[in-house]
């Protein structure tokens, strides 16, 4: 594993060289961070905590046309992820990395895929440690996370002060370190103790915390406790800790039909905080109130996923405890979950 | 600018069952020409055009929309046009506050004796949304996939 | 500001009536500044409960959104009241609530709290980022006093008061059975100076100003579901057939529900606020609605909220309202 330095003027050469590909960065829209796909290297904003949606609808778009069909036709036109293009999601912090590694698990289960494990190929995720944990709420280190994270990175490009410390972590950020090459210089010897010191300071700065050991195995039987009715009596049913989860990929299908008889079959994001999740055609809902419905969702991330895929659905990032309207804190949600008899 | 004048505007027009579409008639079978862009929808009353309707209308590629109902007092519903009325000025004035031209969306009182008003109104309108071209603000576009 | 102690005694008292089930109020949130709303069953669970600046959710939300599942054969229906805690702007969608009939007067049980303004809890969190640990928040003259981490720092009002504040006309409940504390002057007026830049603009730019704001939109439905006035029970944007807004996300499809969302609300925004608080993507909603709030002023000269016995803005009509607009 080769180290590499980069130095700080040379990242608009870099984002330059980059956007050959498919770039996407860090953006600011107003005072709001998102990941956007960028033309110009100025629009992207590296200077931030972490943005406010994370990067995952770049490889699991909000809504994406799977096909197309004309109306009486059996004739189908399908997609071709290829046509996107390589693309790199420059900047992304560890923990949005991990949270694409858990969900390719879910994509390439009983079913693989094609849209999205094509996409995950063709994408580079060239990774920004997080030297200062971004968000009071930042818990990764509960989930075998951390602000320096490699996890499902390509390459991981580190704050030294003057330059970046540059990481690349498996063949595709070797190519993309080689594209690069004209950028990038020999880094300084002792840099990777530095690094793994710096990686050990941030951890420790990371103050919140939850120990997840046994929460998968003790949330079954919690099925009817009366705690899902208190931690959910405030929620008010959007979808803002589920959309804006890295690791949440519930999806629904829908055909859109326009004039004409010409149409698409696409999948668009759904949330199982929303009323009409469940919804049977028959008008019954098995999960008819908030309080099964906060069930599932902490079920979901941490029973459901972990005892089919051995590894627990949240990464820690903590924009649901940021973001939440009615400050349900999912950290509160597990205390009360370990407490329970 | 050339490209403005070829413009032919789609405008949808959401006609009332008692007046306006009867205006409307009148001015066909009275021989009166006025321009073609209009597509007329029949609606029992002015007060049946939910703002959705327009929203739709303006997103499904009309350049502009116009409701048309009978004169107040002349309403075979009593008041359907009087509501009609209030909400569509507060409709009118929001589009215009978000940016969409406020000669896109007009409302007209034609009633079944007004052929001649029918074929004013439809240039007016017709004229204003040439004037502001083609609405492309917020229109269904084809997804790159 | 009310005294805790006289508050936790009324609302232990509330709670303990035989025709009482619930009693919504605040309690401390989980981290920093934030409180979070409290569902009191018993008496017993009342000394939670808090008011404080930091009391920003408009509990008036909660009278609606309250799932009901069908009721077991042989069982009766709860019909006893829900109490709840209101501020002024809050009081006011209790008020709408009922000019539209969404239930009776005697279904609830109001507790007013005559309010000095709540605080933008961003401008808290960026003037103070990093706490974590519980901190609270006074109003002491025309200062906040927040406590945290053993200090104490003073701010001006000003800084850290909620935009909607500034401009609030009804501080004290419009609505109430009892009146927590003394009645609060109007301290401000609303000259809607905040809109009044973008509706002088070209359309060009009104348009490039929302569709930036738009097309950050991820439809989360937050702003509906925390909005108290919306509570239809079948709501037009989860409807299939017809599908009048479809779910995809793009601008097209975003600024449809955004019209849709304000227009919905017009005649009937209280300028609580909530929905441009909770927004995670920061879309300036109450710009929109405000934008509503004003015209129905100026051109009917009606104020959501505020009565009653006033009929619906949009259910009603004069017969010499303007139409300088119609051709």
């Amino acid at each position: 594993m080769a180290l590499k330095k980069l130095s700080k003027e040379k990242m608009g050469e870099v984002l330059g060289e980059l956007s050959k590909f498919r770039l996407v960065a860090p953006a600011k829209s107003d005072e709001v961070v998102v990941f956007k796909q960028i033309g110009d290297p100025q629009e992207a904003f590296l200077d931030y905590g972490n943005s406010t949606v994370p990067p995952k609808k770049f490889a699991f778009p909000q809504t994406e046309t799977l096909f197309r069909f004309m109306v009486g036709s059996p004739e189908l036109k399908e997609k071709n992820v290829e046509e996107e293009g390589t693309t790199v999601i420059f900047g992304l912090r560890p923990c949005d990395a991990r949270a694409m590694a858990i969900v390719d698990k879910l994509f390439s289960w009983d079913f693989d895929d094609p849209y999205y494990l094509k996409r995950r190929e063709l994408t580079t995720l060239v990774g920004m440690a997080c030297v200062e944990p971004p968000s009071v709420n930042c818990f990764c280190t509960s989930l075998q996370g951390s602000p320096f994270g490699t996890e499902g990175l390509d390459m991981l490009l580190t704050d030294m002060g003057d330059y970046y410390l540059v990481q690349s972590l498996t063949e595709k950020g070797e190519k993309l370190a080689e594209t690069l090459s004209s950028q990038l210089e020999e880094a300084p010897a002792g840099d990777e103790k530095k690094a793994e010191e710096m990686a050990r300071e941030s951890e420790g700065r990371i103050r919140r915390s939850i120990s997840t050991a046994g929460i998968p195995e003790k949330l079954p039987g919690l099925w009817e406790n009366e705690l899902w009715k208190r931690v959910s009596a405030a929620c008010l049913g959007c979808g803002i800790c589920t959309f804006l989860c890295p690791t949440c990929h519930c999806f629904d299908i829908q055909d859109e039909v326009d004039e004409g008889g010409e149409g698409r079959r696409c999948r668009m994001w759904d949330s199982c905080m929303f009323e009409e999740y469940t919804l049977h055609a028959s008008g019954h809902n098995p999960r008819p109130t908030r309080r099964e419905r906060t069930r599932n969702r902490i079920n979901h991330k941490y029973s459901y996923y972990p005892n089919r895929f051995g590894v627990i659905a949240c990464v820690g990032c903590g924009r649901c405890i940021n973001l939440c309207p009615v400050n349900i804190d999912i950290l509160d949600i597990l205390d009360q979950v370990v407490d329970a008899q | 600018m050339a490209e403005k004048t070829d413009f032919e505007p789609n405008i949808v027009a959401f006609l009332c069952n008692w007046c306006s579409y009867a205006g409307a008639d009148l001015a066909g079978t009275s021989r009166i020409q006025y321009p073609s862009n209009v597509r007329v929808i029949r609606v029992m009353c002015s007060g049946r055009v939910n703002p959705l309707f327009v929203m739709n209308a303006l997103q499904q590629g009309a350049d502009g929309v116009l409701i048309s109902g009978c004169h107040p007092g002349d309403c075979h519903y009593m008041q359907g046009n009087y509501y009609a009325r209030r909400r569509f000025n507060l409709m009118r004035n929001f589009l215009e506050y978000l940016g969409v031209e406020p000669q896109r969306v007009r409302m007209s009182w034609v009633s079944a004796s007004e052929g001649a008003k029918w074929k004013e109104v439809i240039e007016e309108v017709v004229n204003g949304v040439k004037e502001v071209g083609p609405m492309d603000q917020f229109k269904r576009r084809q997804l790159n996939w | 500001m009310v005294d805790v102690n006289k508050l936790r005694e009324k609302a232990k008292e509330v709670v303990s009536r035989d025709d009482v089930r619930l009693l919504i109020g605040y309690r401390p949130g989980t981290y920093g500044f934030r409180a979070r709303p409290a569902f009191v069953q018993g008496p017993d669970e009342a000394d939670e409960l808090i008011f404080t600046p930091a009391c920003v959710n408009n509990l008036a939300t909660y009278i609606t959104l309250e799932e009901k599942l069908p009721v077991p054969r042989g069982q009766e229906p709860d019909l006893r009241k829900v109490a709840v805690m209101v501020k002024g702007c809050d009081s006011r969608a209790l008020v709408q609530q009922m000019e539209e009939k969404a239930y009776d007067r005697d279904r609830i049980l109001v507790l007013g709290i005559p309010c000095t303004g709540v605080v933008d809890m961003a401008k808290v969190e960026a003037k103070f980022p990093g706490v974590l640990q519980r901190g609270e928040i006074a109003l002491e003259g025309d200062r906040f006093v927040l406590s945290f981490n053993g200090s104490k720092e003073e701010v001006p009002r000003e800084e850290l008061v909620a935009d909607k504040c500034l401009r609030c006309r009804y501080p004290t409940p419009l609505v109430y059975d009892e009146l927590l504390d003394e009645a609060v002057e109007r301290f401000a007026d609303d000259d809607y100076s905040d809109i009044a830049e973008l509706e002088k603009r070209a359309a060009a730019e009104k348009w490039a100003y929302w569709e930036e704001k738009f097309s950050r939109c991820i439809r989360c439905y937050s702003c509906r579901n925390v909005c108290p006035m919306c509570y239809c029970e079948d709501c037009v944007l989860d409807r299939l057939q017809p599908q009048w807004m479809r779910r995809s996300v793009d601008i097209s499809e975003n600024t449809a529900y955004h019209v849709s969302r304000a227009y919905h609300l017009a005649g009937r925004c209280i300028q609580c606020g909530e929905c441009q608080r909770v927004c995670p993507v920061d879309i300036p909603l109450m710009e929109l609605n405000r934008k509503f709030y004003k015209d129905v002023e100026e051109l009917y000269d009606y104020e959501p909220g505020t009565s009653v016995e006033n009929p619906p803005l949009l259910s009603t009509f004069k017969v010499d309202d303007r139409e300088d607009f119609i051709l």
